[in-house]
């Protein structure tokens, strides 16, 4: 799960950077940006901080 | 006599003067004649190798600098030119050149002293972070604030610097600069994007500068502030030794990387030039470069690290875990308040030319943001929670001088008290949402003074640049000045937010997978036993205060109830011995 956590942040990373190069629309550039931002923040503070608090030292 | 000799001094000068406009008002004749007139030949100028005459200026005599100068009327005049060959003695090109050096000169002694109090922050850091620390720990964190100057001085000497500023191009204002003139590229998407630089390893070489020697100190101060921020996160838990390899990596890779691509003329500062948005990534001191890279790496480090034993019950909720000496935190926020005027207005690398006389706006946009953080932390607390809190007080002040950075040299004074008061308020927020939502322990908020309002202060720049600003005349290859939504161009904004991304994204992916190798390999954290006796002796060998009595440890029993045991065994040690 921490893996995917890492892989939904680099996507969240480099797919609006793909979208802004291939398109010249501010609109569609600034909502690609926006919405690549909430994966990474999905991907790093949902995905991959669940996985670590799983194994937390104070659940032991 | 005395008066009638100052006056023919004041004619030379004058004559001086009258000779060089004319030499310069008879070329600009020479360009264009007036239409229909007929013009007198020109005179022939002075060649810039005729010796000019010294004589008429009146330099002091011998005798006269024999008797000392206590007005300074003769201290500094002609006879101080700097004269290239002695046999023809003064002429115009050395004039002219002496010119120039003195701007160079100028902007020299302007980036070294600014470089000079960043360096002093690492004193501040070391205080707020001691400070919020408990007192079983305080020689570890602030070694580790000592030393993290050492280990990322030498890291960005090695390879660093060279990665980030390598290719970074002529700086005009520090006299060229020019060795920094390899950045190593890729080609994509018909594009053109920089990686990082590789001129500059060891200042070695072409890079054996006296403009270069400046911008490495400059550049070297800012990189170890985004180190010095990590070890307040993971600190009271972290392995000296794994914060160091950590540390050595961040100067030499990390940070670099990031800076090229923001400030090396690397791709997100051409965002501008190859694909229209606004000025490419402006981030004009290093709220995402420096704070942010920091705040983020903190975030990657806490989570791989994991809590404090006794942060967390077993139900989740958190329990405080009070610093040891709030006195040294707010000392330590004024001296890092006073560093600050070295970060921001020392960041136009000149006080002449080029726009640089802004430094004045840049130092009160600073110390506003700083002011107004305060209040906004000072004022969610009291009003939440019934009492001003000393140390959410000082982070909202920090909070507020961290997201001022990148704006700080485009936007107006209104404009840096909104971003320093939504700061203050930002951070109390993000300390909550990181402490009780995220369960992530950061024992001095560093995740939020620096990661969250790194980022607010990126997202600023697109929102409040107002356009007034103008450095030589544009930024980033785009000509023009940088001007934000509010101020008509949300291309800017766009920029800003790829940039965040980046941070986001590519920088704490970096961060995590170099932490969590060295996590495995080294292991990050100490042993139980060692973080419940405190980390000063097992680490450091010597206790911060060896003469006081510290109180023992109490754990929550809700902590203890369960296993490990290892946890239990040094409790019952501790609880025999007091």
């Amino acid at each position: 799960m921490k893996l995917v956590g890492l892989l939904l942040a680099l996507a969240g990373w480099l797919i609006p950077i793909v979208t802004v190069v291939m398109t010249q629309s501010a609109t569609i550039r600034m909502a690609v940006s926006l919405a690549g931002i909430a994966t990474i923040l999905v991907g790093i503070l949902v995905v991959l901080n669940k996985a670590h608090v799983k194994e937390a030292i104070w659940k032991a | 006599m005395k008066r009638i000799g100052e006056a023919m001094k004041r004619c030379s000068w004058l004559g001086v003067v009258v000779v060089l406009l004319s030499v310069i008002s008879t070329r600009a004749q020479t360009a264009s004649p007036a239409s229909g007139t007929p013009t007198a030949p020109p005179a022939s100028a002075p060649a810039m190798t005729a010796p000019l005459d010294v004589k008429a200026a009146q330099p002091p005599s011998a005798d006269d600098l024999a008797k000392g100068d206590p007005s300074g009327t003769r201290t500094g005049t002609i006879a101080d030119v700097v004269v290239s060959d002695t046999n023809k003695g003064l002429t115009l090109a050395d004039t002219v050149n002496q010119v120039g050096q003195n701007r160079i000169a100028i902007n020299f002694v302007w980036t070294l002293i600014a470089g000079f109090l960043v360096m002093f922050m690492q004193a501040g850091f070391a205080a707020v972070e001691t400070g919020l620390c408990r007192a079983k720990n305080a020689n570890h964190t602030m070694m580790m604030n000592f030393m993290v100057y050492g280990f990322g001085l030498f890291a960005f000497w090695v390879c660093g610097f060279a990665l980030q500023m390598g290719g970074c191009a002529p700086a005009g204002t520090l006299g060229g600069a020019s060795p920094l003139n390899s950045e190593h590229s890729i080609s994509l998407l018909g594009k053109t994007w920089g990686i990082f630089g590789t001129h500059g390893f060891f200042l070695s070489g072409v890079t054996y500068d006296v403009g270069v020697m400046v911008m490495f100190l400059f550049q070297m101060v800012f990189m170890d502030t985004a180190l010095t921020i990590v070890t307040g996160a993971a600190a009271e838990r972290w392995k000296y030794a794994a914060f160091a390899i950590s540390s050595v990596f961040m100067g030499a890779i990390t940070y670099p990387l990031f800076a090229n691509w923001a400030w090396g003329g690397g791709w997100l500062s051409q965002l501008g030039v190859n694909f229209g948005l606004g000025h490419g990534y402006a981030d004009f001191a290093g709220s995402g470069v420096v704070h942010a890279v920091g705040g983020i790496t903190a975030l990657a480090v806490s989570m791989i690290i994991g809590p404090r034993i006794g942060k967390y019950n077993r139900n989740g909720t958190p329990n405080a875990m009070p610093g040891h000496d709030i006195m040294i935190v707010l000392i330590g926020c004024f001296i890092l308040a006073f560093g600050w005027f070295g970060f921001n207005p020392g960041s136009t690398l000149a006080a002449s030319g080029n726009g640089a006389l802004r430094i004045g706006s840049i130092a009160v946009n600073t110390m506003l943001a700083g002011c107004t953080g305060s209040f906004g932390a000072l004022l969610y607390m009291w009003l939440k929670f019934g009492k001003p809190d000393a140390s959410m007080t000082g982070n909202g002040l920090l909070a507020g001088l961290v997201a001022i950075t990148a704006p700080s040299g485009f936007v107006n004074t209104v404009s840096s008290a909104i971003i320093g008061l939504v700061a203050g308020v930002l951070v109390c927020y993000s300390v909550e949402f990181v402490e009780r939502v995220l369960k992530v322990d950061d024992p001095v908020g560093a995740i939020s003074v620096h990661g969250a309002n790194g980022i607010w202060g990126v997202i600023s720049v697109g929102l409040f640049a107002d356009g007034t600003s103008n450095y030589g005349g544009s930024w980033n290859g785009v000509g023009g000045s940088v001007r934000g939504l509010f101020y008509g161009d949300a291309s800017q904004l766009i920029a800003q937010l790829i940039g965040v991304g980046t941070l986001l994204g590519g920088i704490f992916c970096l961060s995590y997978a170099v932490n969590f190798v060295i996590h495995m390999v080294v292991g990050q954290r100490v042993s139980a036993a060692d973080e419940l006796e405190g980390l000063d002796i097992p680490e450091m060998g010597a206790l911060c205060y060896p003469e006081f009595v510290l109180k023992p440890e109490s754990i929550p029993a809700s902590v203890t109830a369960s296993k490990p045991a290892e946890i239990k065994a040094p409790l019952r040690v501790a609880q025999e011995t007091a």
